[in-house]
């Protein structure tokens, strides 16, 4: 079954497009993770996704029902839109509490389990107003996860969490997509969302400019075996020689982009040792995310 | 049904620890303070002669040691006042979820945006309620505390029936102002509206058309306005009551319908 789905999301804000075209579906118990950089168009979209922006043209189907103001499964869903704010003179609870009621859930047990979940009990008495920004955004996603929705739309969710709650943050979303709920998040760093999604795309003012699961981004990132000798140029010409795909760059190192070399590196170091030009140095450089997503958007610019 | 007390309890608990709910009642509360220090004025020929100021105002009202003249400025203090104070009730009520950043979290729930807002304006009402009610107490100890002389049972009642009209016609053109606040997304906005509405119904009141601007309305009725109560007719209470409901249905609408980006 297709949670999310999307066809020709449009909407224009004078006359720049937030959302250009935007057609997406997003499959029962997938995590799909949204990028691009600030301004590109993803907020726009989550709310859109959330009944709060109407889209110019096109629609949107959660759970295969229509997004109309007759929508009536908001209880299936849970969120988090940018910054996580809450009701700063209440504690941590009593926010809760408030989003309990309006969600008229019914187990108040939801609360107390949340709170642990998330690692806030020592801090549920506190009021929002005295809590650091990572326990911030812990009460944000306490609020998007208290009712166990199936479908989790979190926009930049790591935001603000040290290195420990990132990991945290990251199981956590894994252990609910193993249990069948679906993950929509959104993040313009691409190191991260590679770690958590199954699946990825790419928004860049405002179009849709690559769709791609984990392992076509790892086939699609450049990789290459990187060689130093006493003596480069010769060895450059050795590998020509031996139909290597070779080349001596500005830093004096050796740039081999076979495949073959890729695959197996140690012939690399096997020919020049044969060749009495024994390697100094010799490493497979794989392409940085980040390189990757900002080679991605400017070749569509 | 049960959505909605849902929906208000949740209000309610928002609204726990305010300070600004102790502040409405202590600004509010000055009326019946202010009142009885004209008590003792008028009460003390050698206090009105050294009061100045204060005695001055005392007279120009035809303020008069009597339960009468109290109760007429207490409800004078919710006309006039109460656009003030009940303004900004509104506008925090309204705008805090802007000002908080919590606004786009009361938006895809299963309780409807309508319902979400009918408890913002019954906890409105009640907080203006309770404001009202909270003068009226303080008036009466303070009247009792001063000796006023004990009034004639007959003049109770419609002394309380002008309060509480006054109360009720002073909520009522409040509610156009959680419109300005969700327009507005914050607080400056509806704030700037109850200045405004201020200003104006003091000038138009003056100039004897008050009685069809909506917000002169409740000043007019409390008396603040004197002979110019002897205006308010059935055109002055339907424009009141359909500025209200306009401003309830443009709250509603706009909230329902506008693109939510805050």
């Amino acid at each position: 079954m297709e949670i999310i789905r999307t066809n020709s999301l449009t909407k224009y804000f004078g006359t720049t497009p937030a959302s250009d075209n935007i057609s997406i579906h997003v499959k029962e118990g997938e995590i799909y993770g949204f990028l691009g950089l600030n301004g590109a168009g993803k907020t726009t979209l989550i709310r859109m996704l959330l009944g709060m922006i109407k889209p110019d043209n096109g629609n949107i189907a959660l759970f295969d029902k229509q997004l109309t103001p007759q929508f009536d499964q908001w209880n299936d869903i849970g969120y988090l839109v940018e910054t996580p704010y809450s009701y700063p003179n209440l504690s941590v609870t009593e926010n809760l509490k408030v989003y309990y009621k309006l969600r008229q859930l019914t187990n108040p047990k939801l609360i107390d389990d949340i709170i642990e979940k998330l690692k806030l009990t020592n801090y549920k008495d506190k009021k929002a107003k005295v809590l650091s920004l990572g326990n911030q955004q812990r009460l944000g996603l306490a609020k998007a996860l208290m009712h166990k929705p199936k479908l989790l739309i979190l926009d930049e969710p790591i935001n603000g969490l040290d290195p420990e709650g990132i990991v945290e943050v990251r199981e956590l979303l894994k252990d609910l997509a193993n249990k069948g709920s679906t993950v929509f998040l959104s993040s313009h760093i691409l190191g991260e969302i590679s770690k958590i999604a199954n699946r990825i795309g790419i928004i860049h003012e405002g179009k849709l400019v690559k769709e791609l699961t984990t392992k076509e981004l790892t086939d699609q990132l450049i990789k290459k075996i990187v060689v130093k000798t006493s003596d480069n140029t010769k060895a450059v010409q050795e590998l020509l020689s031996s139909n290597y795909i070779a080349a001596l760059t500005d830093n004096d190192e050796i740039e081999i982009t076979n495949s073959e070399a890729i695959a197996k590196p140690e012939n690399i170091s096997k020919l020049l040792v044969e060749k009495n030009l024994p390697p100094k140095q010799v490493y497979l450089f794989t392409e940085d995310l980040e390189i990757y997503f900002l080679r991605t958007i400017r070749n569509k610019e | 049904m049960k959505q909605q007390i849902q929906a208000l309890q949740a209000e309610f608990i928002k609204n726990k620890y305010s300070n600004i709910l102790w502040a409405t009642f202590i600004a509010f509360g000055l009326a019946p303070i202010m009142g009885g220090v004209f008590i003792l004025i008028v009460q003390d020929p050698d206090a009105l002669a050294k009061a100045g100021g204060l005695a001055a105002k005392a007279q120009a009202m035809n303020f008069e040691g009597n339960w009468k003249s109290y109760f007429g400025l207490l409800t004078q203090a919710v006309g006039v006042g109460g656009v003030l104070v009940f303004g900004f009730v509104a506008s925090w009520i309204f705008g805090r979820e802007y000002s908080d950043g919590t606004a786009k979290d009361l938006l895809s729930l299963p309780t409807s945006r309508t319902k979400i807002l009918n408890a913002k304006f019954a906890v409105y009402v009640i907080w203006c309620l309770a404001l009202v009610v909270s003068n009226l107490l303080i008036g009466l100890l303070i009247g009792t505390f001063l000796r006023l002389p004990t009034p004639e049972t007959n003049i109770l009642f419609p002394l309380l029936t002008d309060y509480f009209i006054t109360t009720f016609l002073t909520i009522l053109i409040g509610v156009p102002i959680a419109f300005f606040a969700i327009w507005g997304k914050g607080y400056l906005a509806p704030l700037g509206f109850v200045a405004l509405t201020l200003v104006f119904a003091q000038i138009i009141a003056a100039t004897g058309y008050g009685s069809y601007f909506p917000w002169s309305i409740p000043g007019l009725y409390s008396g603040a306005g004197g002979e110019y109560k002897k205006l308010l007719d059935n055109y002055s209470y339907s424009i009141l009551i359909l500025t209200c409901i306009a401003g309830y249905l443009a709250t509603v609408i706009y909230w329902k319908t506008a693109d939510q980006t805050k």
